[in-house]
């Protein structure tokens, strides 16, 4: 197709602004799907993506529109997902693009994290096109949200589309702004092939499957190919577009969005960002902005049975086929046997991890608690990475500790300002920058430790503002912290799996809140247990849970025996599921009671 | 010899702390149940004569005089060793006792529950301790051997000053048997849902925890010791010889046939039960369950007192559950006889799930 008339172009939106319904509406007005169609296909394919109302993987979907100018138009409209975990994903489908529709719900107006997309886009020269969405609610101030674009974002924002995808208002303009304003992708035909992978994932039946969208030279069947970042060559099985239907074609030239498959094993071995070049003339450049993805929050993943560990790592190996950047490798624990240190983009991706790993593959898990990857220098001056807390070295031999710290946009209503504000000193935070902008809204920067955000952070900013914050962040280098280990001690001997680093600080105050947090989670047992927290050989807390003093049934109904037999198979099931350290039982729950820890105005 | 267990699972009202599948039902269904309770009995194959009848609730003390008659007339044996009805204390007449010995009654189980005033007006109930009094009398004076007084531990408001003044009335009123329950906390009741939900309705903010009600359950334990009321099984105290020849089937394992919704039976090989729910028994007939285990007796008999014998096999294959539970003091084993311990009864379930062996 001649490039004249292709445009590429992403959705940015906060979640709930109406970004996939407008998606569904200009599939539909394009023809691409009936409304009938409509109901069974949406672009969130994945379960997940469906229950969560995210999209966690990129689509591409091509969209034939007739112009008013009497011209045909071939929209690729590129979906990206939409949270912070994902955001060098998304940074590759907006290289991808030419042109962007800002979406903005018109009472809620601009979010931490359409900002940070927003930014991202206006970074790889999109043409950004403003649409305020949802005009028709009661509550919509279509113009008060237009000067917060600009405000905010400073961006031109008086051509801004006014929409209700809803009902349909403004899709057609948004159409034809998509054609007059967004710019046909630049490239050569002529010139030696370079696409760049912008997603890519696993189907047993043809292998990898990669989204890619072509800057110069053309993609075809048949044709040699190889991988910029490892050198590997494969033949091109198949090319062809998403409308949504897969599409096969014969080629896909610069300028064009599509996929391939090309009989590839895993979804490492095509990584994102990557550029495909091709093997007999290859290009001398890649296209910019490649990196290997690294984890930021590591957890370990162990099956509640033990002998469930071989299908554990069946089920890591295969999920790693279709998702390359998580990354495991076995790791032993005293309390709860053979299990693997798993690493993530963040705290999404390993909730997405865990319920697909329990999901799909029905393996019944303990997740320990979340942590980062320090930076220790020992006192020989050698420097470390621990990702596990039980590995932190002895006190005695660390000469220093350093902390991944994240510089965090918080945009919240004045209101909910003092909750925040306190939560953000509780979590270690150091103000950068305090800006109203607008409408009683206040938008705050913030360095803060990344620990501290694995932890409960999400859920308690959730709390604090009623759900009306949002945030984004990025890693912001390391800095010198004085962190300790603090353990956890069940009648006497040291779980493992429940110590966590914590800022000396709050050492003290936290060790307190674990111990009684896990005092209500462990269940009596025959005998008296005794919980402590210590660091080192200081203790720093201590509860004890008193021995059982009760566990009888007391009726005998009838002669109704398969009763009792049915009660005393759930408590030995209910004892089964739980993790036996030493002589103590110990449920699921009280691995997880880390997480909790520091949220005092929960307190049950 | 064989028991009959009859289930009528009607009653005035429903009690907060219940958790069985009886309550107050329609007055027509009622008439179909007793329709259907006297099809099944009189249809039944009577190979053996029964021994002992036991009518048991919801509340059967409720039955019209021409029903009980027309039901007990239904089972042959008669005059059966045992014949227990189950009755509400609140609602017993001179005449309804005097019918139920015509009818070959001789022990009533009264669902006293408390003594004490507070106590059993959360649980829903209407009697007061002086009606119970008079109740007995009438029983007695209408030829009624053998009186048994339920009591439950843990009921709200349940102080240990109001649950000894309970036990006072035990002592005054001098029933042959008396049954301690401790409440159970589960989804099925009222009061248990409450309970779990951490809210207040039916008292449940002041219902005792599990320490007070185990100390309870002690204090009764002793205080009916020496009364002369023996613990004989967990939750059951008789005068030596009043023990519940019924009830000790089901612990020794001895076969009994029941009749009506949720009724089980035992012929000692198969154990049957009928649908649990009077609609579904209304519409269906019996269930087959399970083949008795190898295992039960480590868990039904263990609840006596007196212990069981287990034999070679059985020490082999629970040896390391046996020792277990030895060292840690919650059985006892002498003369090749195990038994629970004092401190093993109130955690007994402990005790029987090690036992299981599926």
């Amino acid at each position: 197709m001649d490039r004249e008339f292709i445009r590429n172009f992403s959705i940015i939106a906060h979640i709930d602004h109406g970004k996939s319904t407008l998606a569904d509406r200009l599939l539909e007005a394009t023809g691409a799907l009936s409304a009938r169609e409509m109901m069974e296909q949406v672009l969130d394919t994945m379960d997940l993506e469906r229950e969560r109302g995210i999209t966690i993987k990129a689509h591409a979907v091509r969209l034939n529109y007739r112009a008013d100018d009497g011209n045909q138009y071939q929209l690729n409209l590129i979906d990206t997902p939409g949270h912070v975990d994902f955001s060098y994903e998304v940074s590759r489908s907006l290289q991808a693009c030419e042109g962007a529709l800002l979406v903005v719900d018109a009472s809620q107006g601009v979010e931490a994290q359409t900002l940070a997309n927003t930014y991202l886009a206006l970074h790889h020269n999109l043409e950004i096109i403003p649409v305020i969405n949802k005009i028709d609610l009661p509550a919509a101030e279509p113009e008060r949200i237009r000067e917060q674009i600009e405000t905010v974002i400073g961006l031109d924002a008086s051509g801004a589309v006014l929409c209700s995808a809803k009902s349909g208002i403004g899709v057609h303009d948004i159409l034809e702004h998509i054609v007059h304003l967004v710019p046909p992708p630049k490239g050569n035909s002529e010139a030696p092939l370079r696409a760049l992978i912008f997603d890519s994932w696993f189907d047993s039946y043809r292998g990898v499957i990669i989204l890619v969208r072509v800057f110069d030279g053309c993609l075809r069947k048949g044709q040699k190919i190889r991988l910029w970042s490892n050198g590997q060559t494969f033949e091109v099985e198949t090319v062809g577009y998403q409308s949504p239907k897969a599409t096969p074609c014969d080629e896909l030239s610069a300028g064009e969005v599509g996929f391939l498959s090309a009989n590839i094993k895993t979804v490492s071995d095509a990584k994102i960002g990557d550029t495909i070049l091709d093997d007999e003339f290859p290009a001398d450049e890649p296209l910019p902005g490649f990196e290997e993805i690294k984890p930021m929050v590591f957890a370990g993943l162990y099956p509640v049975e033990s002998h469930e560990h071989g299908l554990l790592r069946d089920a890591l190996e295969k999920l790693r086929l279709n998702d390359s950047a998580f990354s495991f490798e076995p790791e032993n624990s005293v309390a709860l046997g053979f299990g693997f240190r798993c690493g993530f983009l963040g705290l999404l991706h390993l909730e997405i991890v865990q319920e697909r790993l329990e999901r799909e593959f029905d393996i019944d898990l303990i997740t320990t608690a979340p942590g980062v990857r320090y930076r220790i220098t020992t006192t020989s001056n050698e420097v470390i990475e621990v990702d596990n807390p039980t590995k932190f070295p002895d006190p005695s031999s660390i000469k220093q500790v350093e902390e991944p710290i994240i510089l965090a946009t918080v945009i919240t209503r004045e209101e909910y300002l003092g909750g925040i504000l306190k939560l953000l000193e509780e979590k270690r935070g150091e103000q950068k920058k305090f800006e109203y902008i607008g409408g009683s809204r206040v938008m705050l920067t913030y360095e803060l430790p990344l620990n501290e955000i694995v932890l409960d952070f999400y859920d308690r900013l959730k709390s604090a503002s009623r759900g009306y914050a949002s945030l984004d962040y990025h890693l912001a280098g390391y800095r010198v912290s004085s962190l300790v280990k603090l353990d956890v001690l069940v009648a006497g001997e040291p779980v493992d799996a429940l110590c966590i680093i914590v800022h000396k600080e709050f050492a003290f105050e936290r060790g307190k809140e674990l111990i009684s947090r896990l005092r209500k989670l462990i269940p009596r047992q025959m005998f008296e247990v005794a919980l402590q927290a210590a660091i080192g050989n200081k203790i720093v807390a201590r509860e004890n849970i008193s021995a059982l003093r009760k566990n009888v049934i007391a009726k005998c109904y009838g002669g109704d025996i398969s009763r009792k037999r049915k009660l005393l198979e759930k408590q030995k099931e209910g004892k089964k599921r739980m993790k036996r350290v030493g002589r103590v039982d110990i449920p699921q729950e009280a691995f997880l009671a880390v997480l909790k820890v520091g949220n005092t105005e929960e307190g049950g | 010899m064989a028991g009959v267990y009859i289930a009528y699972p009607f009653c005035a009202q429903k009690c907060t702390y219940c958790n069985f599948a009886s309550g107050v039902f329609p007055r027509a269904q009622e008439r179909r149940y007793l329709e259907a309770l006297l099809a099944e009995v009189r249809a039944h194959a009577w190979e053996w004569r029964p021994e002992t009848v036991y009518l048991g609730g919801g509340t059967p003390g409720n039955l019209a005089p021409d029903d009980l008659h027309a039901v007990l007339k239904a089972i042959p044996g008669r005059p059966w060793l045992e014949a227990t009805i189950e009755a509400a204390p609140g609602a017993i007449s001179g005449d309804q006792a005097r019918h139920w010995t015509a009818c070959g009654i001789n022990r009533v189980s009264l669902g006293v529950q408390s003594f004490v005033e507070k106590e059993i007006r959360r649980t829903g109930r209407k009697h007061t301790a002086e009606i119970v009094a008079r109740e007995i009398r009438l029983l007695r004076e209408a030829a009624i051997g053998s009186i048994n007084i339920d009591l439950i531990a843990g009921l709200s408001g349940q102080i240990e000053s109001s649950w000894r003044e309970s036990l006072d009335w035990i002592e005054r009123l001098e029933p042959e048997h008396v049954s301690v329950y401790m409440l159970e906390v589960d989804e099925a009741s009222r009061l248990g849902k409450e309970l779990l939900a951490g809210g207040a309705r039916y008292g449940a903010a002041e219902a005792p925890d599990d320490d007070r009600v185990a100390a309870f359950y002690e204090i009764a334990v002793e205080r009916l010791a020496g009364l002369g009321l023996n613990r004989y099984e967990i939750s059951n105290f008789a005068r030596p010889g009043w023990e519940s020849r019924h009830n000790l089937k089901y612990w020794k394992l001895e076969p009994y046939a029941g009749f009506g919704a949720d009724a089980h039976s035992f012929d000692g090989r198969m154990r049957t039960r009928n649908a649990e729910t009077v609609d579904e028994y209304l519409n269906g007939a019996r269930q087959v369950g399970d083949l008795p285990h190898c295992d039960e007796r480590f868990f039904v008999s263990l609840r006596l007192m007196e212990g069981i014998r287990p034999d070679a096999q059985e020490w082999q294959r629970h040896d390391a559950a046996i020792r277990k539970f030895l060292e840690a003091g919650l059985l006892e084993a002498a003369d090749g006889v195990l038994r629970l311990s004092n401190r093993g009864v109130l955690v007994s379930n402990e005790v029987f799930a090690e036992f299981l062996t599926s």
